[in-house]
């Protein structure tokens, strides 16, 4: 098992280097000169210059590549071109406020799309099942900003339960930052919703048609034991798989989330660093997505072979 | 008169298609007695895993089936029971293997576990007791290092090993029967007459009784006590091994075994038996059989014949009217069995 | 299930046979919801499409005297703040919508396909090249990748195709790749082979057919989510930019008014939510049709 965990974190690295090296290229591949697309075209050509030398353009390309990498590697992620802040700063206060929103959409996720799933497979070609598949649909259907939109017209706007504009709550105030993540989760958790009731019904019904599960009732074992022990473990890696995938697209979301809730967090950041085009903290904000991708890919990874041995062999 | 260990009358399993409900199999009638082998063939969709899956209460769900009948075992009535007081049947007084030893076990969980939990579902044994009696039973069914194989998983095991497994985990609490549905067609030639001699060694051993499936003649020949040959759903023959393979009565036996090349003499041509096996929905009215048969004559179409009794052995059955009156032109005898 | 109920089914089915398409075809006429969808989408489309001759109004001809008027009798949705129609702009607005999310599905299906099935077929280090980049670029999320592309290339409705075709791309090569790996083993394949066949043609003659199926379910369901995600972007203010009307952008107006004028958002969400459900439902029916197993058997 330690190997196993072992070798998936050393696989990582790769495939981190891999997508920052992609990063790099997708930064800097602005036609014409970034400095300019910064500065605007009536930038006066000292202007453009300065900035060229202090953004280090005016190295050679490969010069350029090594120091983004050593940058990385002793853990700067540089300085925000508004402010002057280093993009570190700015990533601690915000990053807690977008991963809260992350957890709690994934647990609201699983809370209420599992239980689905399990009703609708369990109770095939039903009234229930129809009713819990068209549902998903129309639930993973919901643009996020839709949902967002539409929840504070109905819970903020009408019924007044909610605040329409959230504020940065300090971590001690947990009764109010929870007050405030309520709506924001919801919104997100919907869709999660969606997608894990749809994968956990036909996981699930997989699982129930398998032979292990004809073994285990022809050993005359109750229906409980044969639904927790035998099939919610086997059903729950194509979920597992399910959930990893769809924390990217909850990372793409929280973006419109936080901005529809007027969030603090990492999503709002970068689409205030893309408005002011503050290069340097978009791409500073670009590598925290890039380690927490592969954070979560690896997580994944870990979480297969805890649930299923045969991967761990591997 | 002793009564049979399973009593099965005429035992009836009907599917909703989309077309209207139909019966897989029809009026199975058979007896299973105490310490003997009794071996279910016929060829591949004659329902003769269905039927075990009809005893032991293994279909799926109500609305999509139908099973009528008689199913008495050890005296007690199997069809009309609760599903509570049939979980309590299965696994613990009667028990089945299946066909293929890699699916029918769980990849995620070990194989002593697998083995063990019979035990705890009816012995009410605690996990430590259960696990120490599995791994006498790994070792009962002739698997080498058990204590180490107790916490593999299935995936780390061959094929027979796997089977074993399957054999330890049926026989765990001691059932009186047991039905194997082909447990060797899925295994390499060389590890199916171990499996099928360690069966033969359990079985007498301990007493009880096996119902094996299969459609190969040669695991009859070497395993069977008695024979219950299968045709469309229906029971054809039954008889004693010697019997069946000395005076094949029924005409689809007669050619099941001219089909089968021997070595021990030349055979000129092996007889294959034309035609197929009609479709669950387009069962003929009269003998299921009587549209490949060479002995079929008018009447055969017009009524389905009853499983009735040879004059000259109570004990060997037969489902046709040609061979019954061949048989016994004059006095026509009605046996044990409708 | 047994064997025995394998064959029970297959007894049941009708004698008649069809061939692989003809199965698909079949199932998908059953599948009312597919149907459905089908038509809600080709009903939008078809909208979009005739949106010159349907508008009632001009989408950007502003009515300051009727600005910010809720759905009446004139403005079917109402007005936003600068008095143009609402129906108008949302009719207009489809129109950026369907053709960037068809023409991104369209871009990624060829060039993705095509990738995974040259990664199925020749396998060794042109797989490994090919099937590390997918990987790499299924890393990122499809609205971040979007975010990024536009952000460095600027919005206009090529760039945003080109950024959700980038994130399709990998989609469609893993889902050509794994069949293709299968088939390419096959004796007729072999068979081509032997007869002198270029792997060109074996490849997009022999093998795509069967892979078409797989890849019909993934193109309906990434239509949905390109669509969405364009939404997202002109949401963000990375879309077409104004005063061009795209379904994302007349929501953030609406949102930026949402107190006053919350049809804007409400109707405007509404059409992204009934296109991409229709595909969705679309793509859900297809996948029903094309894997036999979830077809209730």
């Amino acid at each position: 098992m330690v190997a196993f965990i072992a070798k998936r974190l050393l696989s990582a690295i790769p495939t981190l280097l891999a997508v920052l090296t992609v990063l790099f290229v997708i930064i800097r591949i602005v036609p014409g000169d970034p400095a300019i697309a910064i500065l605007g075209d009536n930038a006066t050509a000292e202007a453009v210059a300065a900035l060229r030398e202090r953004l280090g353009l005016d190295h050679p390309l490969y010069a350029q590549y090594r120091d983004f990498l050593l940058m990385i590697a002793q853990g700067d992620l540089g300085s925000s071109m508004a402010t002057g802040q280093p993009v570190w700063d700015e990533v601690r206060s915000t990053l807690p406020y977008t991963l809260e929103l992350t957890i709690a959409s994934i647990l609201i996720g699983i809370a209420f799309g599992l239980p689905i799933g399990a009703l609708a497979a369990t109770n095939r070609n039903t009234i229930i099942d129809y009713a819990a598949r068209i549902g998903s649909l129309l639930g993973l259907s919901f643009p996020a900003f839709y949902t967002a939109i539409l929840l504070i017209l109905a819970f903020s706007i009408e019924l007044g339960w909610f605040p329409v504009i959230s504020q940065g709550v300090p971590l001690t105030d947990v009764g109010n930052r929870l007050y405030n993540l309520a709506l924001p989760a919801i919104s997100q958790g919907l869709i999660m919703v969606g997608y894990v009731a749809r994968a956990s019904r036909s996981s699930i019904l997989e699982v129930l048609g398998e032979d292990y599960v004809r073994t285990a009732r022809a050993k005359g074992l109750d229906p409980r034991v044969i639904i927790l022990r035998h099939v919610m473990r086997n059903a729950l890696i194509p979920i597992v798989t399910v959930v990893g995938l769809y924390l990217g697209l909850l990372i793409g979301n929280s973006v419109l989330t936080e901005i529809v809730f007027n969030r603090p967090g990492i999503g709002k950041l970068i689409v205030e660093a893309l408005s002011q085009r503050d290069y340097t903290l978009l791409q500073g904000l670009m590598i925290v997505f890039a380690f927490f991708i592969v954070l979560v890919n690896m997580l994944t990874d870990i979480a297969y072979g805890l649930i299923d041995p045969r991967v761990r062999r591997q | 008169m002793p009564e049979p260990l399973l009593k099965v009358r005429d035992l009836t399993t009907l599917f909703k298609t989309s077309t209207g409900w139909f019966p897989a199999i029809r009026d199975v009638s058979f007896d299973v007695w105490p310490n003997e082998t009794l071996c279910l063939v016929g060829e591949s969709g004659c329902g003769k895993s269905i039927t075990a899956l009809s005893i032991m209460g293994l279909l799926p769900g109500k609305k999509m089936r139908r099973t009528e009948g008689e199913v008495v075992l050890d005296g007690q009535p199997l069809l009309e029971l609760p599903d509570k007081a049939m979980r309590a049947v299965r696994g613990a007084k009667m028990s089945m293997i299946f066909q293929e030893p890699m699916t029918s076990l769980n990849p995620v969980l070990p194989v002593g576990l697998q083995v063990a939990e019979p035990l705890i579902a009816h012995g009410g044994l605690g996990r430590a007791a259960a696990e120490a009696e599995a791994l006498r039973l790994l070792d009962l069914v002739r698997i080498p290092d058990a204590s180490q194989r107790m916490a593999q998983y299935p995936h780390q095991l061959s094929g027979g090993m796997r089977q074993r497994v399957m054999i330890a985990m049926a026989l765990a609490c001691r059932p009186k029967i047991l039905f194997a549905d082909e447990p060797t067609t899925a295994l390499d030639v060389t590890i199916q007459a171990q499996v099928l001699s360690l069966l033969n060694d359990l079985r007498a051993d301990t007493g009880m009784s096996l119902v094996l499936i299969t459609h190969d003649l040669g695991v009859v020949a070497s395993m069977a006590d008695r024979v219950a040959v299968m045709y469309a759903g229906e029971v054809v023959e039954t008889a004693s091994v010697e019997a069946l393979f000395a005076r094949p009565t029924h005409p689809y036996t007669e050619m099941l075994l001219g089909s089968i090349p021997r070595a021990d003499r030349d055979v000129d041509t092996l007889v294959a038996i034309g035609g197929q096996v009609p479709a669950i929905d387009a069962m003929p009215a009269g003998c299921r059989f009587a549209p490949r048969c060479f002995l079929a004559e008018p009447g055969c179409r017009a009524a389905a014949p009853a499983l009735m009794a040879l004059r000259s052995d109570d004990r060997h059955q037969v489902r046709c009217q040609v061979r019954i009156a061949q048989a016994a032109p004059d006095a026509m005898r009605a046996g044990a069995i409708r | 299930m047994t064997e025995a109920s394998v064959s029970l089914a297959a007894a049941a089915a009708p004698a008649r046979r069809r061939g692989a398409i003809g199965t698909i075809v079949a199932a998908f006429n059953a599948n009312k919801t597919a149907w459905l969808g089908l038509a809600v989408f080709l009903a939008i489309a078809l909208a979009a499409a005739l949106a010159p001759w349907l508008a009632p109004f001009d989408p950007i001809e502003q009515h300051i005297a009727d600005a910010m008027t809720s759905p009446n009798a004139t403005y079917w949705l109402g007005t936003d703040t600068f008095g143009r129609d609402l129906l108008s702009r949302i009719l207009w607005g489809a129109r950026i919508s369907i053709v960037i999310g068809v023409a991104s599905m369209a871009a990624g299906v060829i060039v993705g396909s095509a990738l995974g099935l040259m990664a199925g077929y020749w396998g060794g280090r042109i797989e490994q090249l090919i099937m590390r980049s997918m990987d790499v670029l299924l890393s990122f999320p499809t609205l971040i990748m979007g975010l990024l592309v536009v952000a460095m290339l600027g919005p206009s409705m090529v760039n945003l195709i080109v950024a959700m075709a980038l994130t399709m791309v990998p989609k469609f090569a893993r889902v050509a790749r794994a069949p293709t790996i299968a088939i390419k083993e096959r004796d007729y394949i072999e068979a081509c082979r032997a007869l002198g066949y270029s792997d060109l043609r074996i490849m997009f003659v022999h093998i795509l057919p069967n892979v078409i199926g797989d890849i019909l379910v993934l193109a309906s369901l990434w239509t949905a989510t390109a669509i969405r995600i364009e939404a997202s972007l002109s949401f963000i203010g990375l879309g077409v930019k104004p005063p061009t009307a795209t379904w994302g952008g007349i929501i953030r107006e609406g949102f930026d008014n949402i107190m006053d004028a919350p049809w804007i958002s409400l109707y405007a969400g509404l059409a992204v939510l009934l296109t991409v459900f229709a595909l969705n439902l679309l793509g859900d029916g297809l996948r029903d049709a094309v894997d036999p197993r979830l077809r209730g058997e």
